[in-house]
């Protein structure tokens, strides 16, 4: 009893005292920034935030991919980065086609929608079936395994990916190629490339949260996360279903691989991995095995990230980035919109 | 009393080593002296390290073939370590070792590589062994600056030379050179008054970005940020960022934009990105903006990654543009690709550096044997003939070490990216961005200038 009582006190003592060291931590950022923020002025501030969204919508996308995984097999899924960047890689030679006739620095106008949106179902849908394969191959037959096994071939992949890449194209950064139009808004603050990555990215997410809340496969899906034998006495194909979450979670990283190239205009084959941790990150962020905290733990790390390389030092974003996961891991362990669930 | 025993011994045996000398002036084989190589031969690196390694054959052969010197035949014996493809600090260090356990080997041609010399400077100090480097550039392997003390590159000459005297020389001109002499490009030549200075994280990067900024504060300019010192002593406007989590520098370059600079100087290597930073800065700086760099991103990938907004882009390089080579140095390559060969692993870059290299190593052994009356010196001999050493003609021109073992002819060329055949000559031009090219502009000797 008397144990207890003092357990309880001194968790309670434990997390005051996180509580103060983050709002120590917040109030020193905030004196750090703010006098930078008045100086550079409201239009240089809208010009990051801009920025900052338009990142964040990209690690957003391969957010999900991580938590969709998570949520439904309790995998951390390693190669889930790379399987990113294997989808710039394949829209490099499908975009440089003569097919299209398409041109750099967004000279193309609206006569790049079609062909970009082509190209886009193409991509996502062969790097789809090939996360289906890994699948398959290197997943499935651990299911039942410790849950380091699947792990470390989730390492594994990673590297065989990153290797086929670097045997396609080496070890250099592409250039990839420039489509979409650079016109500036509001004095130009933000430009219609930022928009298009923001725009693109919304559809997809909407999409995947019509798809997974009113679908039967979605439904399915959700089931499966929650209870996988139920769900297998309920009649559900649970093979089936986890197929379609590694489809659906390479699709948008594919997506998202395509969006990144076509916003930063430069990829290598190794630009997965550190990508990836951001993202997965973002997913931790946001409650792991939560879609929409996904998006929202993306968004928030792409601001976080923009904000300190304009207005503090790009040396310190990785630091920055992670010491806020830390902070709100301690707060919240289950992210910002994650729920406590029951260990399966 | 132990001691002068011993002196006394000592000067007997130097007695006896004289009268030997003496009787034996003729011009007959006398024995082999042996000229260590260490270079990263394998894989991925033997484009670096063959061609560099031909270069010092070149000359060894060229000399036994007028009789050796002073009686003495010349040998090369080569180390590589790059036995996987990379250069290894640890196996250069081990090969150091092998070469100086051979008591024939008398100076060391090498290494290519700076994170090498660093390994391998102590233990050929220990020996007072003679090195003579074709290709490093890091200045803090002779000279002590500020940022050689910053935790990122953390070594500097006293420290890499605890048993003796100077035992270190190259031939190459050193990052401080190149950083000073793009900062008085920058300043005097392009105008600029307000630069953005940003580095990729590597040891090179850090360097060459902190000599271009405190040479820039020096004349006159303000570098966005601040020309203060940080409490590590590096200036404080530096802006740093991760070659591997960056993905877009727009933030970045908005800040610099924002901060007032009129143009960039970006230290680092293409192959960290460097260069994705110019492509990026369209629309955020002018088209026509300086973008300067050292020899880290005067390459292909970079015309490549900066793509359409390639053109402008400004690069040192701290070697002779081919066109300027004098009459001597072009018949050198004739002869060399006669000789040797001339596809990619017989003549590189660093060929002509490691022929010249090595003749600076011929002419002081000749100094060393003559100051020693014609036998074989000891290294100590040869360390103390090259540290005075007059100025040796080879096709870099007149080279003579200094105090510290840098070269007289600190020479930096200038090289613009753009179209194909607008300059005089070219250095390489894109591998996907054909049409755009480094195209020679001006080179110079920097030697004397007070840099940083």
């Amino acid at each position: 009893m008397v144990g207890a009582l003092r357990q309880a006190r001194s968790s309670v003592s434990s997390s005051l005292i996180t509580r103060v060291i983050a709002l120590l931590l917040a109030a020193v950022v905030i004196i750090k920034i703010a006098p930078s923020v008045y100086q550079f002025g409201p239009s240089y501030f809208v010009r990051i935030i801009a920025i900052g969204i338009a990142l964040g919508a990209i690690y957003a996308l391969i957010a999900i991919g991580y938590t969709m995984v998570y949520g439904i097999v309790e995998l951390i899924n390693f190669a889930h980065g790379d399987v990113f960047t294997l989808g710039a890689f394949i829209s490099l030679p499908l975009l440089v086609t003569p097919l299209w006739h398409l041109t750099e620095g967004g000279g193309g106008g609206l006569g790049i929608v079609l062909p970009l949106i082509a190209v886009f179902l193409i991509v996502m849908l062969i790097t789809g079936l090939i996360n289906v394969g890994i699948e398959r191959v290197a997943y499935r037959p651990l299911r039942n395994a410790p849950r380091l096994a699947p792990l470390i071939t989730a390492v594994g992949v990673s590297f065989f990916l990153e290797g086929v890449m670097y045997l396609w194209k080496g070890a250099v950064n592409l250039h990839y190629p420039d489509l979409l139009p650079d016109n500036r808004f509001v004095g130009g603050t933000f430009s219609a490339k930022d928009v298009i990555v923001v725009i693109a990215a919304v559809i997809l997410v909407s999409g995947l949260a019509i798809f997974v809340n009113q679908t039967k496969l979605g439904k399915a899906m959700r089931a499966t996360a929650q209870d996988r034998d139920a769900a297998r006495l309920m009649g559900i194909n649970i093979d089936r279903t986890i197929s379609a979450t590694f489809f659906i979670g390479a699709v948008l990283a594919a997506a998202g691989g395509m969006t990144y190239g076509l916003y930063i205009n430069s990829i290598n084959n190794t630009l997965g991995f550190p990508i990836g941790l951001v993202a997965f990150t973002a997913a931790v962020f946001g409650g792991i095995g939560n879609i929409p905290g996904a998006a929202l733990g993306g968004l928030i790390i792409g601001l976080i990230r923009a904000m300190n390389d304009g207005y503090v030092d790009p040396q310190w974003t990785d630091v920055v980035t992670f010491a806020i996961l830390i902070l709100v891991l301690t707060l919240r362990p289950t992210g910002l919109l994650g729920m406590r669930v029951p260990e399966k | 009393m132990v001691r002068s025993r011993g002196l006394v011994v000592l000067s007997l045996v130097a007695l006896a080593a004289f009268a030997c000398g003496g009787n034996n002036t003729t011009t007959t084989n006398k024995g082999t002296i042996k000229i260590g190589v260490s270079l990263p031969l394998s894989g991925a690196s033997a484009s670096d390290g063959q061609p560099t390694l031909k270069g010092a054959e070149f000359a060894v052969n060229q000399q036994n073939a007028k009789g050796g010197i002073d009686g003495f035949q010349l040998q090369v014996v080569s180390k590589d370590y790059a036995p996987a493809g990379t250069p290894d600090p640890a196996v250069g260090k081990n090969d150091m070792l092998a070469l100086v356990g051979d008591t024939s080997v008398l100076a060391v041609m090498g290494p290519f590589n700076s994170g090498v010399a660093k390994q391998q400077l102590p233990v050929a100090n220990q020996a007072s062994l003679v090195l003579v480097s074709p290709a490093n550039t890091n200045p803090c392997l002779t000279v002590d600056l500020a940022a050689c003390h910053f935790p990122q590159i953390g070594f500097w000459p006293s420290q890499l030379r605890p048993y003796g005297p100077n035992n270190y020389f190259r031939v190459a001109a050193t990052d401080v050179y190149q950083g000073g002499a793009a900062a008085d490009y920058a300043f005097t030549t392009l105008g600029l008054r307000t630069v953005g200075v940003f580095n990729d994280e590597s040891s090179y990067g850090i360097g060459i970005a902190e000599y271009f900024a405190e040479h820039f504060c020096k004349l006159g300019g303000m570098v966005v940020g601040g020309c203060s010192a940080t409490a590590a002593g590096g200036v404080s406007g530096i802006k740093q960022y991760d070659p591997t989590s960056t993905a877009s520098f727009a933030a970045m370059l908005n800040s610099l934009q924002q901060g007032g600079a009129k143009g960039l100087y970006a230290g680092g290597n293409a192959s960290l990105k460097l260069c994705v930073a110019r492509n990026q800065s369209n629309g955020i700086f002018a088209a026509d903006s300086a973008f300067v760099m050292g020899d880290g991103g005067v390459d292909s990938e970079c015309i490549d990654t900066a793509a359409a907004q390639a053109k402008g882009m400004v690069g040192t390089v701290a070697a002779e543009d081919q066109s300027k080579l004098s009459a001597d140095a072009k018949k050198m390559v004739t002869d060399f690709k006669a000789a040797m060969g001339s596809g990619p692993t017989d003549f590189g870059a660093y060929t002509v550096a490691a022929y010249a290299a090595t003749q600076t190593i011929i002419a002081g052994l000749d100094k060393a044997i003559k100051a020693n009356n014609g036998n074989m010196p000891s290294r100590a001999q040869v360390r103390d003939a090259m540290s005075n050493l007059p100025p040796v003609a080879t096709p870099l021109g007149n080279v003579s070490y200094d105090k510290n073992g840098d070269t007289t002819q600190q020479i930096i060329a200038f090289y613009k990216a753009d179209a194909k055949g607008s300059g005089s000559s070219e250095l390489t031009c894109g591998a996907t961005n054909t049409n755009v090219c480094w195209e020679f502009v001006s080179s110079k000797n920097y030697a004397g200038q007070t840099y940083p």
